[in-house]
């Protein structure tokens, strides 16, 4: 899974669910698009389906932190690369 | 501190109807608004009635993502009365968003269909992951009081929230309540009302109790007959109703248009059966309203009574009403436009009341072909009468045994 795979489907989820069409990179989601603690769990949710994996109560936490599209990306990745290294834990 | 109280814009989804034109027009014509029952692809096929009150024409709503998304079909009905009650109210929005207007509203059970979704997860799940179906929105979508927080999330509202969940006196509890936090200076104003979605849990409920209509399965515009000898039950139906509640002295500033004054408000309970109607605990309800409302029984011209066409229900209230008012008020039972509205009833009760007040005509009840002997000591409207009228009690009784009238009168 490439970063370009997870970006596309952020800005896939993100049109769907959210609404929102091509979100910049770099903004505060809630203040460009109205994203808030709801959309975050619906997010959460999504990453799990696109992941094919539950998300650890920790890692949940590290994502409310999250304010950006890159941050978004950069948690995906972080989360992609951890599965990979250890697949039988989850 | 005691406060006048006046409305000062309403706002009803009905099945006959979603603007005031429509409304009038179905009462003055006759124009029932029940329809055959909606298949709901679970229990709707095993129930006896096949009749139901239906919002059936399409409604354009345009609500921001951010506020749909924990919406289920309840309170689209509720944001929408609500919507159109703030824009006929034009009120300032720094006072929509301060503190003094607060929400009194509800629904009977939230929203049944977002439950039978969450039901189908639950009884269809084979793993865990089907858990994670269940998204985080669908408790704010079907939780009890979804109707009052999505409307205070929609427009920005912060003063209180009352969300009353008593069956078919839900509204008019609203209403009442949010009556008594202005007349008593609690808040400035109160959008108050009530809301159900197409439900056919409510159908079976009642169907179970052989309180639904079943004889005219095949002619639905023909059912409910409240009084009449050959009504044969209830039909459940869905819709939503609200007013806008001020207190008089900041609405005359203003310059708003005063549709009606409320004038009283009572609600008790039966404190016994939580099904059966009580003649007893009805008749207080009846008397304890006009006491609030400071009124002699006479000074009532129109009664819009609660009457679903139940065999007992009917009588019952014929009975209460008749030994309180006498037969000096007209008597004109809503429901048989529409059938049973539930949470939705004592709201859409009360716009139909305003609109034939503002137009000078009372409607007839619908099919009362015959009057039952045991509902005649109540002054029926029978046919449509062109006639000016001052005031109004509007009754609703709950299953559970609670009870509420409520009184307004037209600003002279």
């Amino acid at each position: 899974m490439t970063r370009q795979d997870i970006e596309k489907e952020v800005r896939r989820i993100f049109l769907v669910e959210f609404e929102v069409e091509n979100p910049e990179m770099d903004v505060n989601l809630r203040e460009a698009y109205g994203f808030d603690s709801i959309d975050a769990i619906e997010l959460l949710l999504e990453i799990e389906k696109f992941l094919n994996s539950e998300l650890t109560q920790s890692e949940k936490k590290k994502a409310m932190d999250i304010r950006t599209m890159r941050q978004i990306i950069d948690y995906i990745e972080m989360l992609a690369e951890k599965r990979k290294a250890l697949p039988e834990k989850e | 501190m005691e406060r006048r109280v006046v409305i000062t814009a309403c706002s009803a989804i009905s099945p006959i109807g979603h603007s005031k034109r429509e409304i009038v027009e179905s009462l003055c014509k006759g124009i029932s608004g029940v329809k055959t029952l909606p298949e709901d692809e679970l229990i709707g096929r095993f129930i006896h009635s096949r009749v139901y009150g239906t919002v059936n024409y399409p409604i354009a709503y345009d609500f921001k993502r951010q506020h749909r998304k924990t919406m289920g079909p309840v309170a689209y009905y509720a944001c929408q009365v609500a919507k159109e009650v703030l824009q006929q109210a034009q009120l300032p929005e720094s006072f929509v968003t301060g503190g003094r207007l607060g929400i009194a509203f509800g629904s009977i059970h939230g929203s049944p269909t977002v439950q039978r979704d969450i039901y189908k997860i639950i009884f269809g799940a084979k793993d865990k992951a089907a858990y994670q179906n269940i998204g985080a929105v669908d408790y704010l979508k079907s939780m009890v009081h979804t109707t009052a927080v999505n409307i205070s999330k929609m427009f920005g509202i912060t003063g209180r929230i009352i969300s009353s969940g008593t069956a078919c006196t839900t509204a008019s509890q609203s209403i009442g309540y949010g009556y008594e936090a202005v007349k008593y200076g609690l808040q400035d104003a109160m959008l108050c009302g009530g809301a159900d979605e197409y439900d056919t849990i409510t159908v079976a409920v009642f169907d179970n109790l052989l309180a639904c209509s079943t004889s005219f399965n095949d002619r639905p515009d023909q059912t409910p007959r409240p009084f009449d000898q050959a009504r044969d039950g209830l039909v459940v139906a869905e819709g939503a109703g609200a007013v806008l509640l001020e207190d008089y002295e900041s609405a005359r500033k203003r310059g708003a248009p005063i549709l009606a004054e409320v004038i009283g408000f009572a609600c008790n309970s039966n404190g016994g059966d939580l099904i059966l109607p009580n003649l007893e605990g009805i008749t207080k309800t009846l008397q304890l309203g006009l006491e609030n409302a400071k009124l002699n029984a006479s000074d009532v011209d129109l009664i819009s009574a609660h009457a679903t066409a139940t065999k007992m229900g009917d009588i019952i209230e014929a009975q209460a009403t008749g030994s309180v008012f006498g037969l000096h008020p007209q008597v004109v039972a809503l429901k048989s436009y529409m059938g049973h509205t539930m949470a939705a009833c004592g709201g859409i009760e009360t716009v139909l009341c305003l609109y034939m007040m503002q137009e000078g005509f009372i409607a007839p009840t619908l099919h009362l072909e015959n009057v039952d002997e045991r509902c005649s000591m109540i002054r029926h409207v029978q046919n449509l009468l062109e006639q000016k009228f001052t005031t109004v009690a509007i009754q609703n009784f709950a299953f559970g045994g609670v009870n509420t009238s409520l009184l307004i009168r037209k600003l002279t």
